[in-house]
């Protein structure tokens, strides 16, 4: 009876402890300042203080917090034994919407025991504050610098010349001029966006664009070094661009990056990164097509190794047999491994994505899309902008070689294009067709789709034809290629986004998301028209529309994770040899559909192996290994492990399989004695 | 000038020889009071001492002048500076740059003259050696060069103007964790990197299976097994060493690797020794991950010394001049570091063309070379980060050329001819002639200490072995007895560079009355060293602001200004905006001329300032018109 009573107490302080901690009070009405979600998430830690804590990550120069909440049962625990998920938000600092995201994540998670009992979650939801807290200052202009003070234009001064409001109407837009070198016109039927005029139909340009301002420091030139240092979001390793204006001096320069790339690589339990802000892999995997990719399977040796080596540097050899080649040069015992050839003959970095992991990225795809249209957010939206070089989202991928989706939560609504008759050849068709069905479509209907891909007119389809024919060019590579490409102008030369823009602001706005050109004099261009898009109208939503947008698209999160490998002991076998021998199999299966590791995760060994190992007393290893390291598990895939085992007497022996990154499982097995 | 108050300064030979004849005195004075037996066996140790670590001397005593003929340890190393700074305290600086992966300081020693102006006001040197932990006489070159910059003050009329001149930043062990291993321990692995664990083997255990010194010698050296079927006979020419057989040969040997056990019990030996994090990969330029740079750690400055390194480096903005101390084979380096990153601009080539040759003859044998093209392709290196990062001219030394070790008659020597070019392996020591060439240079002029004879061994898997081979301090590290040559001709090498630190002058000239309120003031920056004041590549990357000139004073407007094209022909280019400012840089052994015309009442004053990162700052005043 009184343990009844305990209980019922118990339960009762459960709930009320509970319910306070959804209680923290976080509406997504408004966009909220990086200073309201830390405080928020301090809240979330405080009251879940039992599965939830936060981490500083760092200060940024504009003296703001970067901070990240842990949730899951291992909070107090230093060696983690559950896989992590890590979340990382705004890290550009101009997507309000997925810091909010951050938080809708964060308030699921909490609310959800199911989805944290087996994984650790790490949600950062604003990586770079500085940029941020510029979406709440006047006059509004979208940068995502940090408060670092950058000399932009390597004068004397710094900082010293960024825009001005000079319409006071609180933000920057653009500043229109005449100008007998003006490249700029108005588009014909929308005078109030411009385009760039194409002197062979005829066109002239009458304006010069600038941004709003002033020349502040008198050099002649517009606010060409506004306050602002670094974007965060393009400081990490994967293709950072050296010298450029708001990338920082090295990958990693910032104490907001470097601190978190740190963060990240000390916890090696992380087996999945989100990346909340501009770009979208759930949508569109990382794109591909770049130069310069290695090609391990076609390997060019250096001519000033060919001499040393005695080989042909006129040909390309296989890893396999640039690896054996190796070997007679390198002293007895020494591994030869692929890093060791990348780097010893500079075949470089990896910088498209691996087919293999494209796979995954495809299929989910499609289940993205079906996902959406339950939640009805599939209708048809501008495109959503291409991972930087530089990013985090790219970095995880790349360099830290997991699974990493970035999402994105908004663009205006595409406009309805004028319908075509229905047999032109798009991506999403070409991707399905192969080199038969592709070459079968004829000559002419090639050429007219190669002229509406916007395809440079030297390239035509007979010469196309000819590269599917001889296997250089696939029908899917092309689709690859065209959804990477800029969209083809409209007819009258606006840019489709723009204008899509600009119809969203009028008729869900009631055109705030445009300021109507309104002449102005100018201290030093004279007579000018400021107007323009307002800054953000391009990818922040109204706050009402933001619930929808999260509760809709958000958890797709959940279904993601539950890809994230799995490993099993399937089954494990003894047979008994006689005198004591034991022939011992055990299949390790990933019971999950992500492989262990990604292609990418192949490539670049960084992840620790599964490590199947046998403990207990009394036997003897024959044959087999104390410790199996499997680096390698496809999707659903098994792998079999065997050893020889001698035991004088019954014994029981345990298997053991685990790595950072997946939760350990154990099988007990006997030798001898009744099984 | 000579620093007053400074401690003697640096005695030569002469005075450490009458040190050592004061020690042997005390001893012997000592010495009657002292019983026998105990003095031998004290003498015992010593000895023993001695002999575990015949190159180290971790018995001997530091003082000033500093020794050249044995290696310091890293602890001598650290008493070296802080005796350099307490006998040098107006000249130098001692910090502590941050801490090592295993909490041991890195030093910096910053040699400046406050007198003839602040640190970041001159150009900078820095140096910095012994950044891979095996590679240690970089440590020595610093320290003499120390000792040289601040014994020779005021004493000798170069160094003194040299000192005078530039700041220089000096780390003599930027990896001290490395350097204290190598000279303390028997020498597990190399210590080359950093002391990060690392999974060399895929098995997701962390640096688990070290080699082992097994006869207990202090010396990691190879394992080899009588095996009819191995790869390798005895040398019919050295029995100490083997060769590989010729096909249809029978075999002798197998060689089983360096000296250890299967520590963790997966059948291989010695596969997963300290680190590998390469503390030379991992700097935040063109940084790399490890599948395409062995050794890069996990991100660029995981290392958290080289991490600190570069927060103090970013710091000193004057350094113009950059030498890295690695081993081995004897070469001067410059980048570009990969082929991708193109070749440096013309101009800068010009400059590194100039130094690099001069080192060429500063130490005959060793080749002034491009590191992509001719040696190897490296990302995330310190050379990189510091000339592309920073806008350095800079150099990597690798110290000391097997070639030196050798036991040959002028006669011999003109008749073994010089190693062909494309005789990679022998520049590094491998091939065999090399080697016997070197046991005889270890028997003639080290007396065996550098190989140590075979010798039976039972291992617990291979069963009866024999262990010997080269010891540790045979590879890569110049004998003590020639390591004062190094040191002195590397020393001078960056010497000479810092001798061509840009030094520029301004000459005002031609102020002439050019209308009613109007002057014309041409000025001449010039500068007489080899050096920039600022890289073509930092001015092309824009990675920080031109040197500046500007002219200003009271009641003073500059109406136009700029770049005076030619001086005879009046060729003005003016600036539009802000003519009072122009941003240049003046190049080496060349000048640069403006042309001002100003706008002022007879009798004005004038100031013209200029000021440069990497060549100072100066500032003029003149009076327009009149006397």
């Amino acid at each position: 009876m009184k343990q009844k009573k305990w209980l019922l107490l118990l339960s009762v302080f459960v709930f009320i402890c509970s319910a306070w901690a959804g209680e923290v009070k976080f509406d997504f009405d408004a966009y909220h300042t990086p200073e309201a979600l830390n405080k928020a998430l301090k809240k979330f830690a405080a009251a879940n203080s039992k599965n939830a804590v936060i981490h500083k990550i760092a200060l940024s120069p504009g003296g703001r917090e970067v901070n990240l909440i842990e949730i899951g049962p291992e909070v107090k625990k230093k060696k983690k034994l559950l896989p992590a998920v890590f979340v990382a938000a705004n890290m550009e600092g101009t997507v309000p919407i997925s810091s909010e995201a951050a938080i809708y994540l964060i308030k699921a998670i909490l609310e959800k025991p199911e989805v944290s009992k087996d994984k650790t979650w790490y949600v950062l939801p604003v990586g770079n504050p500085d940029a941020a807290a510029g979406y709440f200052k006047k006059p509004l202009v979208k940068d995502g610098r940090s408060d670092r003070p950058h000399n932009d234009d390597m004068d004397d001064q710094t900082d010293e010349d960024g825009c001005d409001d000079l319409d006071k109407n609180g933000f920057i837009t653009q500043m229109r001029v005449k100008d007998p070198q003006g490249k700029w016109m108005p588009v014909p039927g929308e005078p109030r966006l411009m385009k760039k005029a194409d002197w062979s139909k005829g066109e002239k340009g009458i304006y010069k664009l600038y941004s709003e301002g002033i020349d502040n420091d008198g050099d002649g030139k517009y606010n060409e070094d506004g306050p602002g240092g670094v974007n965060i979001g393009i400081n990490f390793p994967h293709l950072f661009k050296y010298f450029s204006k708001d990338g920082g001096t090295w990958a990693g320069s910032e104490d907001e990056s470097y601190n978190l790339i740190k963060f990240i690589n000390e916890r090696k339990e992380i087996a999945m990164v989100f990346t909340f802000g501009d770009s979208n892999f759930c949508k569109t995997p990382p794109r591909g097509g770049r130069k310069g990719s290695a090609d391990f399977s076609k390997i060019k040796i250096p001519k000033r190794f060919g001499k040393w080596l005695n080989v042909d540097t006129e040909r390309t050899y296989t890893m396999k047999e640039v690896k054996d080649i190796a070997k007679r040069f390198v002293p007895e015992g020494m591994e030869v491994t692929e890093s060791m050839i990348a780097s010893f003959f500079g075949l470089g970095a990896v910088v498209n994505p691996l087919a293999a992991d494209l796979k995954f990225y495809n299929e989910l795809a499609e289940k993205h899309k079906k996902f959406l249209k339950k939640n009805k957010l599939d209708g048809k939206r501008l495109d959503t902008a291409k991972a930087k070089d530089g990013s985090f989202e790219l970095w995880a991928y790349y360099h830290l070689v997991l699974p990493s989706f970035s999402m994105d939560f908004w663009t205006a609504p595409e406009l309805k294009k004028e319908k075509k008759k229905g047999d032109e050849i798009t991506a999403e068709k070409l991707e399905k067709m192969d080199k038969d069905e592709f070459l079968a479509l004829g000559e002419e209907k090639i050429a007219a789709f190669l002229k509406d891909a916007g395809v440079p007119k030297n390239f035509n389809a007979k010469k196309l034809m000819e590269l599917v024919k001889s296997g250089v060019m696939t029908p899917e590579k092309m689709a690859g290629f065209m959804k990477n490409m800029p969209k083809p102008k409209s007819k009258e030369g606006a840019d489709e986004n723009e204008k899509s823009l600009l119809a969203f602001s009028d008729k869900e706005l009631q055109g705030k998301g445009f300021v109507d050109w309104k002449p102005f004099n100018h201290p030093t261009l004279g007579k000018v028209e400021i107007g323009g898009f307002v800054p953000y109208a391009d990818n922040t939503p109204p706050p009402a529309k933001i619930k929808e947008l999260l509760a809709g698209q958000v958890p797709w999160v959940f279904n993601l994770v539950e890809a994230i490998p799995t490993v099993r002991i399937a089954k494990a076998k003894v047979k008994s040899l006689g005198g004591g021998l034991y022939r011992v199999e055990a299949w390790i299966a990933n019971t999950a559909y992500l492989p262990i590791p990604t292609a990418m995760g192949d490539r670049n060994k960084r992840n620790a192996p599964i490590v199947v190992s046998l403990s207990g007393s009394n036997f003897k290893i024959i044959e087999g290994k104390k410790r199996t390291p499997i680096s390698k598990l496809g999707s659903f895939g098994v792998k079999e492990v065997k050893w020889l085992l001698q035991a004088e007497q019954p014994v029981t022996v345990k298997i053991t399989a685990d790595s950072p990154q997946v939760r350990q499982v154990v099988k007990t097995i006997k030798l001898g004695g009744s099984q | 000038m000579r620093n007053e108050t400074a401690s003697p300064a640096y005695r030569g030979p002469a005075g450490r020889n009458r040190r050592a004849k004061e020690k042997v005195l005390i001893l012997q004075k000592e010495l009657p009071g002292i019983n026998m037996k105990f003095l031998i066996i004290a003498l015992t140790v010593l000895l023993l001492c001695l002999s575990a670590n015949t190159a180290g001397f971790k018995t001997h005593k530091v003082s000033l002048p500093l020794s050249f003929d044995y290696y310091y340890t890293f602890d001598m190393v650290v008493d070296a500076l802080k005796q350099l700074h307490k006998t040098y305290p107006k000249l130098t600086e001692l910090e502590i740059v941050g801490k090592s992966e295993e909490g041991r300081a890195i030093y910096c020693m910053t040699v400046n003259n406050p007198k003839t102006g602040r640190e970041l006001d001159k150009p900078g040197i820095f140096v910095d050696g012994n950044i891979h932990g095996n590679e240690i006489q970089g440590g020595e070159v610093s320290l003499y060069l120390l000792q040289t910059l601040l014994g020779k003050y005021g004493v000798n009329k170069e160094i003194t103007k040299l000192v005078d001149k530039n700041c220089f930043y000096i780390v003599p062990v930027l990896n001290p964790d490395g350097r204290y291993h190598f000279l303390e321990d028997a020498g597990p692995s190399n210590n080359r990197g950093l002391r990060r664990p690392h999974d060399d083997d895929g098995d997701g255990l962390l640096d688990e299976d070290f080699p082992e010194d097994l006869d207990g010698d202090g010396n990691i050296c190879r394992m080899r097994k009588k095996d009819p079927n191995g790869r390798f006979k005895t040398d019919p020419e050295d029995p100490r060493l083997m060769i590989p057989v010729k096909p249809g040969e029978k075999g002798e040997w197998t060689r089983l690797g360096s000296e250890g056990i299967d520590n963790d019990g997966d059948g291989r030996i010695n596969e997963d020794s300290e680190g590998y994090v390469d503390p030379n990969r991992n700097w935040g330029y063109n940084w790399m991950p490890d599948y395409v740079q062995r050794g890069a750690g996990d991100y660029p400055f995981s290392g958290v010394g080289l991490k600190a390194m570069a927060r103090y480096i970013r710091k000193r903005t004057n350094i113009c001049l950059y030498w890295s101390f690695h081993n081995t084979g004897g070469m001067y380096l410059r980048g570009p570091a990969t082929k991708a990153e193109g070749e440096y601009p013309r101009s800068d080539v010009e400059v590194y063309d100039f130094l690099g040759e001069q080192t060429e003859r500063v130490t005959p044998g060793y080749r002034y070379i491009v590191l992509w093209k001719d040696l190897y392709e490296t990302y995330g290196d310190s050379l990189g980060w510091m000339v592309k990062v920073n806008g350095a001219f800079g150099f990597v030394a690798e110290l000391f050329m097997s070639e030196t070790e050798t036991f040959k008659t002028i006669k011999e020597t003109k008749e073994a001819g010089k190693p062909g070019e494309e005789e990679e392996g022998h520049r590094f020591g491998g091939d065999p002639a090399s080697q016997r060439e070197k046991l005889k240079f270890n028997d003639h002029l080290t007396q065996g200490e550098l190989f140590k004879p075979w010798k039976p061994f039972k291992h617990p898997t291979y069963g009866n072995i024999e262990i010997g081979g080269w010891t540790r301090l045979s590879r890569r590290i110049s004998h003590p007895f020639m390591l004062n040559d190094l040191v002195h001709r590397n020393a001078s090498v960056v010497i000479f560079s810092a001798k061509h630190t840009p030094e520029v002058s301004l000459e005002i000239f031609d102020i002439k009355k050019t209308g009613q309120n109007l002057y014309r003031v041409r000025t001449r920056l010039i500068n007489s060293k080899a050096v920039p004041s600022m890289s073509q590549q930092a001015a092309r990357d824009k990675i920080y602001p031109k040197d500046m000139l500007t002219v200003s004073g009271k009641g003073i407007k500059v109406a136009a200004g700029g770049r005076l094209q030619d001086t005879y022909r009046d060729v003005v280019s003016y600036k539009e905006f802000r003519p009072e400012i122009q941003f240049l840089s003046v190049p080496g052994f060349s000048k640069v001329e403006h042309q001002f015309l100003i706008a002022a009442a007879e009798g004005a004053q004038v100031t013209i300032k200029y000021s440069s990162r990497h060549a100072g700052k100066i500032v003029k005043t003149i009076r327009l018109g009149g006397k």
